[in-house]
C-alpha cells in the first residue's frame, strides 16, 4: 500500500472529529492519544512501508525524498500534538481562555499534515496545489485558535491575507506554465520547458518563486512571520515554525527538482543573493527582540536562508545536506519551542528577560533549552553544526566562497542573539522567590528525548549516510 | 580504544561523572575532577613515554619526511561519503602541546580548590573545554578539528559569565564573537582547501599532498592565518583577550592563555603554513610586521596597566607575539622557538594567573599600587612570582629563555622569500621589547613585593594552602626543567618541525 500512511492520517483526522462529537466533554481526554496513536501507526507505516510506488497513473508517487519528508511531517505532527496536551487538556498553572476545542484542534492538525504528505507525492500540478491548499488552509485557522485573545485573530487574519497573496501569485505562476506548456503532469512539463519561450517562462518562475519565498519565510516575503508566530497559540508556533518550513521546502523541491529544474539552474546567483539577504536580515532583527516567540520567528527566518544554499549550483550534495538539515532543524526547533510552551503554560510570560535564573530553578529544561539554542547557532558537536556544515560545503563547492563567508560569519551573529536567552538562564540570577516550575511528564519526556537526538544527530553519521545514499539514486532516478 | 582516543575520553568522562553527582555534593565534585585530571596526566606520561620510544629510533626518518610523521594512528571513517574521518595522531609537537594542556588543567582544577558558587557546572564545562583542547591538538581531519576547536571556545562563555569579575558578561561576549568570527573564516579557508585539492577528503595529510595554485594560496592563507590568529591574539585582533583574561576566573585565565591561545599558533603552524607554503612565503613578511607590533605593543601596554590581571593579559600578548614572530621566520629554528614558546608561555602564564587568583583571594584587590611589602607574609607566592617574572623576561636557566633566543635567531637567520634587511630590523625592534619587560616586569614585582607592607590588613594573610603550593610547584619546577634541560624538549619536537619547514623548501611552484 503505497498510500497506507495518508490513509491513517486522514482516517485518524476523521475519527478525532466524530469521536470528538459523540463523546462527553469528560471523556474528550482520550482524543489526544488517539490522534497519537494514528500518527505513530502512519509513521510505522511509512517507516516499514515501501520507499517507491506510485498510484493513480503515476500521479501520486513516492520515492526516496519523499519517504524522508513523510517522516518529517509524522515526527512534526506527534511532536506538536503531544506539546499542545497540557494546553488543550488545561493541565497549566496559567488558565488560558479560548484555548480548548480538543477534537477540531486535533482533527485540523491532522488535515494539514495530510496535505504535506500529498505535497511531497504529487506529481501533478493540480494535485501539487490543492495539496499546498490542504496543508495551509487549516493552518489559518490553527494560527488564529485562542479567539478571545486579539493578537491571535491579527496573527489569523494577517496569514489568510498574506498567504492567499502567495498563493494566487503561485496560482498565476503555475498557470502560465501551464499555458506555456500546455502539460500538467510534471515530467511532461519539465521536458516541455526546456523548449519553451523564455520571456513568459521568466515571468512565470519569478511568480512561483514568490510564493515559495512565502512559504519559506525568505526576505523579502517574510512580513507575515514574526506576528503569525508571536500571536499563534504557542504549539501551533512550534508546528508552523517546522512543517510549514518542510512544506515549503518539498514544494521547492517539486519545483525545482521535477518542472523548471532546467530553467531555474541558472539563477544561482539570484538564490545566492537571496539566501545571504534572508540570513542577514533574520539575523540582525532577531537580535533586538525580546519576545521570544517573536525572536524564534527571526531565527527561522535566518534558518531558511542556511536552508536554501543547497540548491546552489544544483549539485548532488545539495539534496542529501538539505534533508540531512531539515531533520536536524525539526529536531532541534522542536526541542526549542517544548521547553518555550512549558514556560509559557507554567508562568504565562513570553519575554526573553522573563526566563532569568532558569538554570538554578529548572537546569534540565534550561540544558536542554540551551542545547537547542547552541545548535541552531551551529556550534559543535549538535547537530546544528554538522547539519550546517554540509550545506556550506555544497556552496563552496559552487564556488561562492564569499557566500560561505557571509554564511559562517552570521552564524556568529546569530549566537550573539542566542547568547541573550542563554544569559538569562545561566547568568542571570532567578527572580527573588523563584521556585522550580512544575513539569508534566509527558513534555519532560520529549524534552528529553529531543535534547538526546539534538546533541547526538550530528555525531551518529547513520542518518546522513543513508540520506545520501537514498537522495544519490534518487537524483539518478529523476 | 587507543591511547589518544583515551586523551580525549578521559576529561569527557570526567564531565560526565560531574554532571551525574547532585550539586550539594561539591566536596566530591572537587576530587573527582582532580582525580581525573590526575590520570589524565598519568596517560600523558605514558604518551611522552611510548612516543619517544617509538619515535626516537626514526628521527632521521621523521626529519627528512615530507610530511608530518604520526604515531598511534586512529582512523575510522565517520561520514565516509564527505570524507570526514575520525583521523587522530600525533607527532612532537602535538605531544608537547598534550603535555602543556594536561599540566596546565590539573594544576587548574587544583587552583579552583576554592570555587564554591555552582561547583558542579564550573567542573563540568571546565572538563569539556579541555576535552576540545585535547581533540584539536590530535586530529588530523579538518572537520574533527574545527569540531574540537570551537568546542574548546564555547564554554568561555558560560564559564566567564557566571564566574568571572568586572565587566564579565561584556569580555564574555566580545570573547566569544571574536574568537567565533575568527573560526568563521578558518571554516571558509577549510571548504576552499577541501574542494580546491579535489580529492573528496578533509585529511590534513592528504591535503598536504597537493600543491595548490599560487593565487589560490595567496587568498586562503591570509585567511587561514589571521582566522587563527585572533585566538593567537594577533594584532589587531588581540583586543578581546585582555578583557577576558582580566575577567575570567582563575583556572579559566589560565587554560585559556595557558593553552587556548596556542591554539592559534598551533593551526598558524599546523594547518596555515603546512598546507599552504607558497601563501606563507608570500605574506610572511606582513604577518611578521604583525607580531612584532604585538611584541611591542603589548610590552607598553602592560606597562601602563595597574592590575594584575590586565598587566598579565598585555604581557601574555606580547608573548603571544613571539609565537607567531616565529612561525613567520618560516625557518627551523623560528619554529622551533614559536613551539617552545607556546609551551613555555602556556606554563608561564598559567602560573600567572593561578597565583594571582590566590593573592586576589586574600588580599580581594588586584590593583598593583595598592599591594606592597607581600613578600613577608607570603614567602611561598613571592617565590613563584619571582620565577614567573623571570621566565617571562627571559632570564637564563628558565625556559623562556631558550624559546625567546630561538625566535630571535630566527629572525635573524631569516627565510630566503621575504627581504633580509627588513626581517633583521623587525627582530632587532622585537629584541628592544625584552628591555620594556624587564621594566615592567621588576618594577610590578618589586611593588607588589617589596618593601614595607603598606596595608595593616595584609599583616593576617596566610601563605599558599597545600593545593596551591602543589599546583604552582608543579609550574614553576616545569619553567626551570625546559629551561635547564631544553633539549629534552628540543628533542621531542624538533623532527616534527622539521618536516613541516621541509614543506617550505620542497613545494614546488606550479
Amino acid at each position: 500500500m503505497v498510500m497506507l500512511p495518508e490513509i491513517i492520517v486522514i482516517v485518524t483526522a476523521f475519527a478525532v472529529l466524530l469521536a470528538d462529537l459523540f463523546l462527553d466533554e469528560r471523556r474528550r481526554v482520550v482524543l489526544a492519544p488517539l490522534a497519537l496513536v494514528g500518527l505513530g501507526a502512519a509513521f510505522v507505516a511509512g517507516l516499514a512501508g515501501t520507499s517507491s510506488g506510485e498510484v493513480f497513473g503515476g500521479r501520486f508517487v513516492i520515492d526516496a525524498v519523499g519517504w524522508w519528508f513523510r517522516l518529517f511531517f509524522i515526527l512534526a505532527a506527534f511532536v506538536t500534538v503531544v506539546v499542545s496536551l497540557d494546553l488543550l487538556d488545561g493541565r497549566t498553572s496559567v488558565r488560558m481562555r479560548g484555548i480548548g476545542f480538543r477534537g477540531e484542534y486535533y482533527s485540523v492538525l491532522l488535515f494539514t499534515i495530510a496535505g504535506m504528505l500529498y505535497l511531497s507525492a504529487a506529481r501533478d500540478m493540480i494535485t501539487l496545489y490543492v495539496s499546498l491548499e490542504l496543508s495551509t488552509l487549516p493552518l489559518f485557522v490553527l494560527a488564529a485558535w485562542r479567539r478571545d485573545h486579539a493578537p491571535s485573530g491579527e496573527a489569523g487574519l494577517k496569514y489568510v491575507i498574506y498567504g492567499a497573496l502567495a498563493s494566487s501569485l503561485l496560482l498565476y505562476g503555475l498557470a502560465l506554465v501551464y499555458g506555456i506548456t500546455g502539460e500538467t503532469r510534471m515530467d511532461a512539463l519539465a521536458a516541455a520547458v526546456t523548449k519553451a519561450s523564455p520571456g513568459a517562462l521568466w515571468f512565470a518562475s519569478g511568480l512561483i518563486v514568490c510564493g515559495l519565498g512565502f512559504k519559506l519565510t525568505l526576505v523579502p516575503f517574510h512580513m507575515w512571520a514574526a506576528d503569525v508566530y508571536e500571536g499563534a497559540p504557542t504549539p501551533v508556533t512550534a508546528y508552523l515554525s517546522v512543517a510549514s518550513k518542510g512544506a515549503g521546502l518539498v514544494f521547492a523541491f517539486q519545483i525545482y527538482y521535477r518542472m523548471l529544474g532546467p530553467w531555474l539552474q541558472d539563477w544561482d546567483l539570484a538564490i545566492a543573493f537571496c539566501a545571504a539577504a534572508t540570513m542577514t536580515f533574520g539575523n540582525l532583527v532577531a537580535i533586538v527582540q525580546n519576545n521570544i516567540k517573536r525572536f524564534m520567528a527571526f531565527s527561522a527566518i535566518s534558518q531558511a536562508g542556511y536552508l536554501i544554499l543547497g540548491f546552489i549550483g544544483a549539485n548532488a550534495e545539495g539534496v542529501p545536506a538539505m534533508l540531512f538539515y531539515m531533520l536536524v532543524y525539526v529536531v532541534t526547533n522542536l526541542l526549542a519551542f517544548a521547553c518555550i510552551v512549558w514556560f509559557g503554560n507554567e508562568t504565562g510570560r513570553e519575554r526573553i528577560e522573563d526566563y532569568r535564573g532558569l538554570a538554578q530553578t529548572n537546569p534540565m529544561v534550561a540544558l536542554g533549552f540551551m542545547l537547542a539554542l547552541f545548535s541552531l547557532a551551529g556550534i559543535p558537536p549538535l547537530s546544528g553544526f554538522v547539519g550546517k556544515y554540509f550545506l556550506f560545503s555544497v556552496t563552496a563547492q559552487a564556488g561562492m566562497h564569499w557566500l560561505v563567508a557571509v554564511a559562517a560569519v552570521n552564524s556568529t551573529v546569530s549566537l550573539y542573539y542566542y547568547l541573550r536567552v542563554i544569559r538569562q538562564m545561566y547568568i542571570e540570577p532567578p527572580a527573588e522567590g523563584a521556585t522550580t516550575l512544575p513539569i508534566t511528564g509527558t513534555l519532560a519526556v520529549t524534552i528529553g528525548v529531543l535534547s538526546a537526538a539534538t546533541a547526538l544527530l550530528g555525531i551518529i553519521p547513520f542518518f546522513y549516510e543513508t540520506i545520501h545514499v537514498h537522495t544519490i539514486s534518487w537524483l539518478a532516478s529523476l | 580504544m587507543g591511547l589518544l582516543s583515551w586523551i580525549i575520553a578521559v576529561p569527557f568522562i570526567t564531565m560526565l561523572f560531574v554532571v551525574c553527582v547532585p550539586a550539594r555534593q561539591w566536596r566530591a565534585i572537587r576530587w573527582i575532577s582532580a582525580f581525573g585530571c590526575g590520570i589524565h596526566l598519568v596517560l600523558t606520561t605514558i604518551l611522552v613515554y611510548r612516543y619517544w620510544q617509538e619515535a626516537s629510533p626514526n628521527m632521521e626518518a621523521i626529519r627528512s619526511a615530507n610530511l608530518a610523521t604520526l604515531f598511534f594512528v586512529e582512523r575510522i571513517p565517520w561520514f565516509p561519503s564527505l570524507g570526514i574521518t575520525y583521523y587522530i595522531g600525533v607527532d612532537g609537537i602535538s605531544v608537547s602541546m598534550i603535555v602543556l594542556t594536561s599540566l596546565i588543567i590539573f594544576t587548574g582544577s587544583l587552583a579552583s580548590w576554592y570555587v564554591d558558587i555552582r561547583t558542579k557546572e564550573f567542573y563540568a564545562l571546565l572538563l569539556l573545554l579541555v576535552t576540545g583542547v585535547f581533540g584539536v591538538f590530535v586530529s588530523y581531519d579538518l572537520f574533527l578539528f574545527f569540531m574540537f576547536y570551537e568546542l574548546a571556545v564555547l564554554p568561555m562563555y558560560l564559564l566567564i559569565g557566571i564566574w568571572g569579575t568586572g565587566p564579565k558578561e561584556y569580555a564574555a561576549m566580545k570573547l566569544t564573537l571574536m574568537l567565533l568570527v575568527g573560526s568563521a573564516f578558518v571554516l571558509v579557508g577549510f571548504f576552499a582547501l577541501y574542494h580546491a585539492s579535489g580529492l573528496h577528503t578533509f585529511d590534513l595529510q592528504q591535503l598536504a599532498t597537493v600543491t595548490y595554485k599560487n593565487d589560490f594560496q595567496r587568498w586562503v592563507f591570509p585567511m587561514v592565518f589571521v582566522g587563527f590568529g585572533v585566538i593567537g591574539a594577533l594584532y589587531p585582533f588581540h583586543t578581546w583577550s585582555p578583557d577576558g583574561h582580566s575577567s575570567a576566573p582563575t583556572a579559566v585565565s589560565m587554560l585559556h592563555a595557558g593553552v587556548l591561545m596556542k591554539l592559534g599558533g598551533y593551526g598558524a603552524l599546523r594547518i596555515a603554513v603546512y598546507l599552504l607554503p607558497e601563501g606563507a612565503k608570500m605574506w610572511a613578511l606582513f604577518f611578521m610586521v604583525l607580531s612584532t607590533i604585538n611584541i611591542v605593543y603589548g610590552s607598553f601596554g602592560a606597562i601602563m596597566q595597574k592590575d594584575l590581571k590586565y598587566f598579565t593579559a598585555y604581557s601574555s600578548v606580547s608573548h603571544c607575539g613571539f609565537v607567531l614572530f616565529g612561525v613567520a621566520t618560516l625557518n627551523v629554528i623560528g619554529f622551533k622557538g614559536a613551539v617552545l614558546q607556546m609551551f613555555s608561555h602556556g606554563i608561564m602564564t598559567g602560573l600567572f594567573f593561578a597565583l594571582i587568583g590566590m593573592v586576589y583571594g586574600r588580599t580581594h584587590t588586584r590593583v598593583i599600587p595598592e599591594m606592597g611589602g607581600l613578600a613577608k607574609v607570603m614567602p611561598w607566592f613571592a617565590t613563584m612570582f619571582y620565577i614567573g617574572g623571570l621566565a617571562s623576561l627571559g632570564l637564563p636557566g628558565l625556559s623562556g629563555f631558550v624559546a625567546e633566543t630561538h625566535v630571535f635567531l630566527g629572525g635573524v637567520f631569516g627565510n630566503p622569500w621575504s627581504d633580509r634587511t627588513a626581517t633583521l630590523l623587525l627582530t632587532i625592534v622585537a629584541t628592544m621589547s625584552i628591555v620594556v619587560t624587564a621594566v615592567y616586569v621588576l618594577r610590578g614585582l618589586a611593588t607588589v613585593f617589596q618593601g614595607p607592607i603598606t596595608n595593616e590588613h595584609y599583616l593576617e594573610l596566610t601563605d599558599a594552602r597545600l593545593p596551591e603550593r602543589l599546583s604552582t610547584g608543579i609550574l614553576a619546577a616545569t619553567l626551570f626543567v625546559v629551561g635547564l634541560l631544553p633539549w629534552l624538549f628540543i628533542n621531542l619536537t624538533e623532527s616534527s618541525i622539521v618536516a613541516i619547514a621541509n614543506r617550505l623548501t620542497t613545494a614546488g611552484t606550479p
